[in-house]
């Protein structure tokens, strides 16, 4: 099976790509101008910091970044698009043949570009008596479009990606949290020979079912001997099927000419001299390499915390790198509300480094951890007991847990929380982890 | 001033040079007019097209903004082909200009109302947008000075657009002084249109052109009047002690066909958002599919010139004509700015009569084919395309009617022209219609 992705992200501007409107959520029709709504005599001007983040994700993705772009009209007519065309990049992409590191496997990015979106259609009323309203606010929202391969394997596979792709973007140039579930992707797949189109889903879940079902739909076709039409199709969120889209629509019908009214951008400097930020998977893949830790450990690193990731590799520049993960991943993490505040880094790096030469003991350096962290020694002496007590209470108190455990066992992730939150860092994040998932699988 | 406020109520009822004109005048004030595809606050901008009917744009164009800054009255929008589409200014929605010198001919286009208001009102600045030659035709028709300024030179912002890459706002007046002094006050670089933001600072003063070029392909398939009243002109400028050669620029038969192709394909993506859904015209047919309800409006909406213009860039935009016709204007395009380059190598300016005939009859144009009509422009299409600076002035009258000659600079040597045209205007002297009110 071959998929390959068109992902469309927000970058997270504060005004739109071509006005100066702002992106925040508003009433309906707030955030509007006479350029984002298309009045005649308005006209576009580029918003750089848009340009900024779509240059560093093409960067990050290692993309082929030529010295000039331009930007292309996409002229069609539908009542959210208020020019009834949309400016975006066609022969000009900001980046060109990049790739992607997934688990380990090179997954090519074929381009990187900015677009604006259009506004949105919102349909009340019942069935046959509907009444359609058009909310502009989203006219011009700067977006980033990434255009994979068809390298990916699997739905699952085409989830970790966005995943993945979208952690790291999120602190590469702080795309919105939300973007696991706004993110609009095109997606296209091929079990046998033909490639089918699946057009505007939303979110990862519709992604993964989509692609599921097309995947099935495919193979059922193929195993009957019948062959696959090579179309445009469409997810249908409440039924959970694709349907044909009964569209011809290939890009070249879309009639591109170049936008006159943006001129040519010369990028090539300004994307040499972006500061790439370190993002999280890029980190835990220094760590292994520079710390010899395991991957595994090294990614909980990175996606706990920044910062709890420095100071671990401060604890490696005194001691070994095991005896830095076992600190910061165990009473380290657990207390990490307060630990994280800098002051007190001089300080945990000589207990970690005295433990580690001998000078005190585990017990010792832990009960000095938890000390500096305001824990009570009693408390953290008292230990087990208390820990499983307050699992087991809370398992009891929500016995719909249990029965959602059975299903998924990401419903432990509730009781961790809870107990967490309890325990006021009592316990480091192990400890409770461990401590969960034991009392469950007891239960269970 | 009650005068000149009388003018321009004439120059609206006898010669439809206005589609709206102010109340009143404010003292103190200079005065100025702007085509109708130029925003303003306070009047309707239609550009001609009945599409646009009841738009009132809620902001003024830039060069509308810095005219009023500086201490100018708009006094009217003035008359236009629909949306620039046109050289006699018969396409439009809102009344046909009527020339100053016969009202039984035209003004030229697509400023045709804005050449009738320069020749008409003693003073008066009209502001024009040329995309292919509507300054200098209007100028040339209706016997004025019309500049036409490099691309990008005066900001775009508050245009309601033709062809992006080519549509440039200019002024008309009966003197090349008055038309200095306000391309002053237009120019410049504005944040809100990119394009204008590469140009260099306008010089003091300009450098009075001392060698001329006549590309003797212009100078092909004119009127014999027009010929010979062109070949006294260069007598006479040979006379101001400049030197006039003949010269060959074969890529300017390519100019016209690529023209269109380039102008038609942004005009017909400009065009889309006319579908009567955010502005101007409006029909209260809500409950059709929404295809339907835009090809309604614009079916009536659109005049037969924009339909014609829409078709033949959407079509040069198709798959499979794209690079034979888009892509390939855009490389004549190259060609011909290099050529022109080339002769401005040896000379300071490009000069050939503005159009190839007198201003003619409306039962004339009423004959002619689109492409005839086309093929008026041929001699206004090349520093269009190219973005060059151009300037048209009378040089001659044939039968009561006024001849103009254009000439065309490098980019961004506006003030150039202007002082061979202020020179000009020592050894040629204009006419204008007498008017009694
Ligand atoms: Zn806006």
């Amino acid at each position: 099976m071959k998929i390959g992705l068109e992902m469309h992200f927000q970058l997270p501007t504060r005004s739109k790509l071509f006005c100066s409107c702002p992106t925040a959520p508003a009433e309906p029709n707030h955030n509007v101008c006479p350029v984002c709504l298309g009045y005649p005599g308005s006209r576009p001007a580029l918003n750089r910091k848009a340009l900024e983040a779509g240059l560093s994700i093409a960067r990050f993705l290692d993309c082929k970044i030529e010295e000039r772009v331009w930007f292309s009209r996409k002229t069609y007519f539908y009542p959210d698009l208020p020019k009834n065309f949309q400016i975006t990049q066609y022969e000009s992409p900001l980046g060109t043949d990049g790739h992607f590191d997934l688990n380990g496997r090179r997954i090519g990015i074929w381009r990187v570009h900015l677009e604006e979106d259009p506004g949105r259609i919102k349909r009340v009323g019942r069935s046959g008596e509907e009444i359609a309203f058009v909310d502009y606010n989203r006219s011009g929202i700067p977006l980033v479009e990434i255009v994979t391969a068809p390298d990916l394997t699997s739905p699952e596979e085409a989830r970790a990606l966005i995943d993945q792709l979208v952690t790291e973007l999120r602190s590469l140039c702080g795309l919105e949290a939300q973007d696991e579930q706004t993110v609009r992707v095109d997606a296209n797949l091929s079990v046998g020979e033909e490639r089918v189109e699946v057009k505007n889903v939303q979110g990862l879940r519709n992604l993964e079912k989509a692609l599921r079902f097309e995947a099935n739909r495919q193979s059922k076709l193929l195993a009957a001997g019948k062959k696959v039409v090579r179309e445009t199709r469409r997810f249908d969120e409440e039924r959970k099927v694709t349907t044909s889209a009964r569209e011809k629509e290939t890009e070249e019908d879309y009639g591109y000419i170049g936008e006159p009214d943006l001129g040519e951008f010369r990028i090539g400097e300004m994307a040499r001299n972006l500061e790439l930020k370190e993002t999280p998977l890029a980190r835990a893949k220094r760590l292994v390499a520079s710390f010899g830790i395991g991957e595994a450990t090294a990614k909980q690193l990175v996606l706990t915390s920044h910062s709890l990731t420095d100071l671990f590799e401060e604890l490696c520049l005194h001691v070994p790198p095991e005896r830095a993960v076992s600190w910061t991943t165990g009473p380290i993490s657990g207390n990490w509300a307060v630990l994280q505040d800098q002051a007190k880094w001089p300080d945990i790096v000589r207990i970690v480094k005295d433990d580690s030469e001998g000078l005190i003991n585990d017990t010792e350096a832990k009960r000095r951890i938890l000390s500096l962290a305001g824990v009570q020694q009693e408390a953290a002496v008292e230990g087990g007991d208390g820990l499983g007590k307050l699992i087991s209470d809370f398992i009891d108190e929500h016995p719909e847990v249990l029965a959602d455990y059975r299903k998924n066992p990401k419903a432990a992730n509730t009781v961790i929380g809870h107990v967490m939150k309890e325990s006021k860092g009592r316990y480091s994040s192990r400890e409770v982890v461990e401590g969960v998932r034991k009392e469950l699988e007891k239960r269970v | 001033m009650s005068d000149t406020y009388g003018l321009i109520r004439y120059a609206q009822t006898k010669h439809l040079a206005f589609t709206e004109v102010a109340e009143g005048l404010e003292d103190g004030k200079f005065h100025f007019s702007a085509k109708d595809n130029l925003c303003a606050d306070g009047f309707q901008a239609r550009a001609g097209s009945a599409v646009l009917d009841g738009y009132s744009p809620p902001f003024d164009a830039t060069c509308i903004g810095r005219m009023k800054g500086s201490g100018g009255q708009l006094v009217g929008k003035t008359t236009m082909d629909e949306f620039g589409f046109g050289t006699f200014s018969t396409n439009s929605a809102h009344g046909v200009p009527l020339n100053p010198f016969d009202r039984e001919r035209s003004c030229g286009g697509s400023s045709g109302g804005a050449g009738a208001a320069a020749c008409l009102i003693p003073g008066h600045i009209a502001l024009g947008v040329s995309t292919g030659g509507s300054i200098s035709g209007p100028a040339s028709f209706c016997g004025v000075v019309g500049l036409t300024p490099t691309y990008g030179r005066v900001s775009r912002y508050g245009l309601i657009d033709y062809g992006n890459s080519l549509d440039k706002v200019g002024l008309l007046s009966r003197s090349a002084s008055l038309v200095a002094r306000h391309f002053r006050t237009m120019a410049g670089p504005d944040p809100k249109d990119p394009t204008s933001c590469a140009q260099p600072a306008l010089a003091g003063k300009g450098r009075m052109p001392s060698s001329l070029a006549v590309p003797r392909e212009a100078l092909q398939n004119l009127d014999p009047s027009v010929r010979s009243s062109f070949q006294e002109a260069l007598g006479k400028l040979k006379g101001m002690g400049m030197e006039v050669h003949e010269v060959s620029m074969g890529s300017l038969r390519f100019a016209l066909p690529a023209y269109y192709i380039l102008a038609t394909s942004e005009a017909s993506t400009n065009l889309a958002r006319y579908c009567g859904m955010r502005f101007g015209r409006r029909e209260e047919k809500f409950d059709q599919h929404f295809n339907d309800f835009f090809t309604g409006v614009r079916s009536e909406g659109f005049g037969d010139e924009a339909k014609r213009r829409i078709l033949l860039g959407t079509f040069c935009r198709m798959v499979g004509f794209r690079s034979r016709y888009y892509l390939k204007s855009l490389a004549v395009r190259q060609l011909l700015i290099e050529e022109y380059r080339k002769v401005f190598r040896d000379h300071d300016a490009v000069v050939t009569p503005t159009m190839p005939f007198v201003s003619p009859r409306f039962e004339e144009i009423g004959r002619m084919k689109p492409l005839e009509m086309y093929g008026a422009d041929v001699l206004t299409v090349p520093p269009n395309l190219t973005g060059m600076p151009h300037i048209s002035v009378p040089c001659a009258y044939v039968a009561g009617l006024p001849v103009g000659m254009q000439m065309v600079a490098d980019h961004w040597k506006e003030l150039d022209l202007l002082e061979a045209a202020s020179a000009w205007e020592n050894v040629f002297e204009y006419r204008f219609p007498e008017v009694s009110l």
